[in-house]
């Protein structure tokens, strides 16, 4: 059983990696959120083992779960209304051009 | 029955982040943005395979809407949405490999050194945990539930407000007229200065 | 045996519905018609377009009919003939019909014509909203029967069927199950006549095949949860279960081929204000009155 948890918490950290990978080097606002999505995803697969392998009978543990899928579905509306925004005031959302805040 | 389970939770791992990479590899935004959904779906499969059978059915289908909405907003936005012409749109790329490569390094070491016990063999069942997942949201987590909701209210009036145009009707100004004035060409400026 | 026994009977109606809809497009029952239009469809040649998005041309078909027949999997047709129970089997109907709209952004997008294209952006649309209207009565179903799944069901229509119990939440499912059908009213995909066939536009031959048995199967499917959810599945008297199933389903997908048949389709504008405006009211209030009848009743 031990191997099936460490299975699912190598792939939770490799999701990490590669979202942490895609919100650093990309440009582009949408496929930041792109990468912080996958990055919730390897949370997901790591509080899943957990809840599966360790703590079957703490229900808080899917709890959990939920919240960090409501926080991905709101990641998303909160972006996309900014770079709805930002679209309209600024005609990108190329965040190599986002420096108005760089003092 | 474990080699079974080990297999397939391996199998769907290894789907998730093979999308996952491809995601950050094509340069066609549909294509990278149903690969993010591929990938959330493979991990769905994967919770199906480690019996918490609520969980994976609820990610594979709040996925499907989400990434598709995600796929017509990378459309709308992105500057080559069928990736035709090949542009790169990334940036310190040194930076962020170092920085993935060492997250995945430690976090997969810490994975491997630590010692988990004795994991438990079988979960409760399915219908059990449909059942007491529900008495968890509606007891002990109740308050935080409630607080998901009303956060999910507040980012929905949040994201409404920033984004819609505040100019009385029919004097909004159309997105892409911003981008006109944005994009002029530099010949343009440089004759005007 | 079960499992084949299911996939059997659900090759059936699709076959049976395949016919209604034919006799309805040429006024004359013709019960051979839909076998010679897929051996012509199956003859003919598939042409694949320039420049086209090849994994997602070819996958949109595939994946449509797999979600339909994904959905179709967890409703029992009689006791005991269904192809899996799954302990969330309600929320799993929701689950697999998701992915209809992913299958159509990939038609849409998969071979790189307009029309194509606004029909998949179109269909976005369309369901994001009509969604809301499936899964928020399937809600108000599994509240009363408190179980989600599908055999308990029907089984907490012993007594009443939820038609009864809550009409309006069967209305609202009935519109939103035609409009993730795409039937007529909703057919702004596919729109015929005005988007030149959208979304179906540059699919021929096999994927064409493909593609429309995809959605007579999502047109079972849509009928069958109908009857599961709402007409009580195989109740009723004197029939064998079987056979109740079978009357109620091709019932309810022959309503919404003869509704579509005489109604003018819906403007895009008009059809999302109408989803988001009063069927998520409705929807909501649905949940609630089913909430204060269950603890009335109870």
């Amino acid at each position: 059983m031990t191997a099936v948890l460490i299975v699912a918490l190598v792939t939770g950290a490799l999701l990490f990696g590669i979202g942490l990978y895609g919100a650093l080097s990309q440009t582009n606002l949408v496929m930041i959120m792109m990468g912080v999505e996958l990055i919730l995803a390897g949370a997901l697969v790591n509080l899943v083992a957990f809840w599966r392998f360790l703590h079957p009978h703490v229900y808080a543990g899917q709890m959990f779960v939920l919240i960090i899928m409501t926080v991905m579905a709101l990641e998303m509306a909160v972006g996309f209304g900014i770079a709805v925004a930002r679209f309209r005031s600024r005609g990108s959302v190329e965040m190599e051009e986002a420096r108005d805040l760089n003092g | 029955m474990i080699l079974a389970q080990s297999l397939l939770v391996g199998f769907f791992g290894a789907a998730a982040v093979a999308f996952g990479v491809w995601v950050f590899r094509t340069s066609s935004m549909m294509r990278s943005a149903l690969a993010l959904l591929f990938s959330q779906t493979a991990l769905g499969a994967m919770f199906l395979a480690m019996q918490t059978e609520f969980l994976g059915v609820l990610q594979i289908m709040m996925m499907a809407t989400e990434m598709s909405i995600m796929a017509i907003f990378m459309v709308m936005f992105m500057m080559d949405p069928g990736g035709l012409g090949e542009m790169d749109m990334s940036h310190q790329k040194r930076l962020a490999i170092a920085a993935a490569l060492v997250a995945t390094t430690l976090s997969i070491a810490v994975v491997i050194l630590v010692d988990w016990g004795k994991p438990t063999a079988v979960p409760p069942g399915a219908a059990q945990q449909v059942r007491e997942l529900g008495t968890e949201l509606l007891g002990r987590s109740m308050m935080l539930f409630e607080t998901a909701g009303v956060t999910i209210l507040t980012a929905m009036i949040a994201a409404t407000a920033i984004a819609v145009d505040g100019r009385p009707y029919g004097k909004q100004k159309p997105a892409a007229a911003a981008m006109n004035q944005q994009h002029k060409p530099p010949l343009d400026e440089e004759a005007q200065s | 045996m079960t499992v084949f026994l299911a996939l059997v009977s659900m090759l059936l109606y699709i076959y049976v519905i395949a016919v209604i809809e034919a006799s309805l497009r040429t006024g004359r029952v013709n019960a051979a018609l839909p076998l010679f239009a897929a051996l012509a469809l199956l003859g003919r040649e598939s042409i694949v377009p320039r420049k086209c998005d090849r994994i997602f041309f070819e996958t949109a078909p595939i994946l449509l009919l797999l979600s339909a027949l994904l959905a179709a999997a967890v409703l029992p047709l009689a006791p005991g003939l269904m192809i899996t129970d799954l302990a969330t089997g309600a929320l799993f109907i929701n689950a697999a019909l998701a992915y209809v709209l992913v299958a159509l952004l990939m038609a849409g997008w998969g071979p790189d014509g307009a029309y194509a294209l606004i029909g998949g952006w179109r269909f976005l649309g369309q369901l994001l909203a009509y969604s809301m209207l499936i899964v928020m009565p399937i809600t108000a179903v599994a509240m009363r029967a408190s179980s989600l799944l599908t055999t308990d069901i029907v089984t907490s229509q012993a007594e009443l069927w939820n038609i009864v119990y809550q009409p309006l939440g069967f209305v609202l499912f009935f519109i939103a199950a035609m409009a993730l059908a795409f039937l007529p009213p909703f057919d702004l995909p596919t729109a015929q006549g005005e988007l030149a066939g959208g979304v179906e536009a540059e699919y021929s031959g096999v994927r064409l095949a493909v593609f429309r048995f995809g959605r007579l199967a999502l047109i079972t499917a849509l009928a069958a949860a109908t009857t599961v959810l709402y007409l009580g599945g195989w109740y009723g008297p004197w029939l064998p279960a079987w056979a109740w199933s079978t009357l109620k389903l091709l019932g309810v997908a022959s309503a919404m081929l003869v509704a579509g048949h005489y109604l003018p389709r819906i403007r895009e504008a008009q059809l999302l204000a109408w989803a988001w405006k009063f069927g998520i009211p409705l929807a909501l209030l649905n949940i609630f009155l089913v909430g204060v009848l269950v603890l009335v009743l109870s």
